[in-house]
């Protein structure tokens, strides 16, 4: 036996902290659980129901349609990020002045608070006076007057691009950290054999990179799919449900429609998918790249 | 006196120094990430010029770029009472991150140092914590807070912040932990030690600096939250994302107080991508890219 190990020693140190997660995780859980199969009427704890709520939930279009709605989002969002991101990337890699200053200064649009990026591209895109409705919206003749949150054809596409300003620098420096722990040697032999950089590209740094791009693209795409504040600023979801991600539907059906035994459903029903999604992401980065 | 016949071409031509052709690419590409970098910025800094832009100046057609500055946003902030929220926001994020860094570290430490039954699963359940949506932890947190007085308190808000913080902090500190090597804890064991006085003389001293990482990034996370303080806090604690949002009002909306109120909240948000850089990339990646 080694010397620092100990039958109840660690688990003295979880204890507390445990004990804080089973009252802020586990108890709303179960008690979300326990919603969903009663009646609720205005915030009041009624009969058991069943399946009631799940079925009501699985019949109404706005939940398909909020599903439809993330896919669409994720669909505009991700490619775009990913591509710049990984374009970015390769240029911090390059040999640059001024990195330490640079870098920190990309982190602040993923840094800052949602709500106040919602609120900044609120102004940028504010109907007819917003900077760029004035000078790009108006002027190429999308729209004329108004914001482009106000427009079905348009506000999810906008959205997914504020995701994309705010994101793809993330995707950037994260890429950019897998770059630098890159081994060296594979590129020098690879010199030495004469190969052209797009060769050394495609041949080395993408089949290196792929582990790593597997686990940011999966966080990304867990964090895409819970994505509220700037929606909620943005759009609240409208006009009508063209922008209602899950999140918003959930908002929406719980506290202005105060239907609370399927807003309860849907929690547990979403809370299962990322389940699923978080354990498939922890076996896939303790795997590909030896993390936890 | 002849000259040196070998003197450098560099030497000859005095303070002008020969540029190399790898150098001249990497101005280039300099250029390139410095427009890059300005052109991902240059909103904030133009929503940044509506703290002095006289209301006139806002929304003129065509934009007018520059204008004559003026003071008085500063004082609706003040006298519309932000700077109580921005109090209100600062003591909720420090007290949340004090309690995360206090129960969180020794759990972060045993999950990295021992062998533990069922790890994997109690792991996943941090993890899933942390991962899962705030609307599925605000439904039921909502009902049961209105059911026992906890809407609108600082323990019932330090008490929601935890759920995200705590799990985020164990998950990452624990990718730090496994960073230190164990022989010293095991020599200092072996002198007759006790672990715990181990932990908080060996182990704590060397993780100091990953301590002030993760806990100034709870601090921000707990400072941008806006489901949580929306939903169960109120008036009297009310924090500056809840609060900005309020600019919108009935009577239009305040663009000028909202650049000040959002200018402020990136305060800190300016100081933690300075310190903290590439634990950054760590901490939003779960521990799993080291930066």
């Amino acid at each position: 036996m080694k010397p620092l190990e100990n039958r109840w020693y660690p688990y003295a140190l979880l204890a507390p902290a445990f004990l804080v997660l089973v009252v802020v995780s586990l108890v709303p859980f179960l008690f979300a659980m326990f919603l969903s199969f009663h009646q609720i009427n205005f915030g009041r704890i009624g009969d058991f129901a069943g399946w009631a709520n799940y079925s009501k939930l699985m019949q109404d279009e706005r939940t398909w349609n909020s599903l439809w709605v993330a896919a669409k989002f994720i669909l505009i969002a991700f490619p775009l990020q990913f591509i710049l991101g990984l374009g970015g990337a390769l240029l911090l890699n390059k040999r640059v002045w001024g990195r330490s200053v640079i870098l920190p200064l990309l982190f602040i649009p993923t840094m800052m608070a949602p709500i106040v990026v919602g609120l900044l591209w609120k102004v940028m895109f504010a109907g007819s006076w917003g900077l760029l409705s004035y000078n790009i919206v108006e002027r190429f003749g999308f729209l004329q007057g108004s914001s482009v949150f106000s427009s079905p054809d348009y506000a999810l596409i906008a959205l997914a691009l504020v995701d994309v300003w705010q994101w793809t620098p993330f995707m950037m420096l994260a890429f950019f950290a897998g770059l630098q722990a890159l081994p060296v040697s594979p590129y020098r032999a690879a010199a030495v054999d004469g190969a052209t950089p797009l060769q050394m590209f495609i041949r080395l740094t993408l089949p290196l990179m792929a582990p790593l791009m597997v686990v940011i693209g999966m966080l990304r795409f867990i964090d895409a799919f819970k994505v509220f504040d700037t929606i909620y600023t943005l759009t609240a979801g409208g006009p009508g449900t063209s922008t209602e991600v899950p999140s918003l539907l959930a908002y929406r059906m719980s506290f202005e429609q105060w239907r609370i035994g399927e807003s309860a459903a849907f929690a547990v029903l979403v809370w299962i998918g990322f389940f699923i999604l978080c354990s498939l992401f922890y076996h896939v980065a303790k795997k590909k790249l030896n993390a936890f | 006196m002849n000259q040196p016949a070998m003197s450098s071409p560099a030497a000859t031509q005095g303070p002008i120094k020969r540029i190399s052709r790898q150098e001249r690419v990497s101005v280039v590409w300099t250029l390139v990430l410095v427009a890059i970098a300005f052109i991902v910025l240059f909103p904030v800094l133009w929503v940044g010029s509506f703290m002095f832009r006289p209301d006139s100046a806002m929304f003129a057609r065509p934009t007018e770029w520059l204008f004559e500055p003026t003071l008085v946003h500063f004082r609706y902030v003040i006298e519309n009472g932000f700077i109580g929220y921005l109090g209100t926001s600062f003591a909720l994020a420090s007290i949340s991150t004090f309690l995360v860094v206090l129960l969180g570290t020794p759990a972060a430490y045993a999950f990295a140092r021992f062998k533990l039954r069922f790890r994997d699963d109690l792991f996943l359940f941090v993890l899933a914590t942390r991962m899962a949506p705030p609307i599925c932890m605000v439904i039921p947190f909502y009902m049961i807070f209105s059911s026992i007085g906890l809407i609108d308190t600082y323990f019932g808000l330090t008490l929601a912040y935890l759920t995200f913080n705590l799990s985020f902090y164990i998950w990452v500190m624990s990718s730090f932990c496994r960073d230190l090597p164990v022989a010293l804890e095991e020599v200092a064991i072996l002198e007759g030690h006790s672990r715990f006085a181990v932990f908080l003389r060996v182990v704590l001293p060397l993780l100091r600096s990953a301590i002030v990482a993760t806990g100034m990034l709870c601090f921000i996370f707990a400072w941008n939250e806006f489901m949580f303080a929306f939903m169960l806090g109120g008036q009297q604690v009310k924090t500056l994302p809840v609060a900005v949002p309020e600019l919108i009002t009935t009577q239009g909306v305040r663009w000028g107080p909202m650049a000040i109120v959002g200018t402020l909240s990136l305060v800190p948000v300016m100081i933690a991508v300075f310190l903290l850089q590439k634990h950054i990339v760590r901490g939003l990646t779960m521990g799993a890219v080291k930066g």
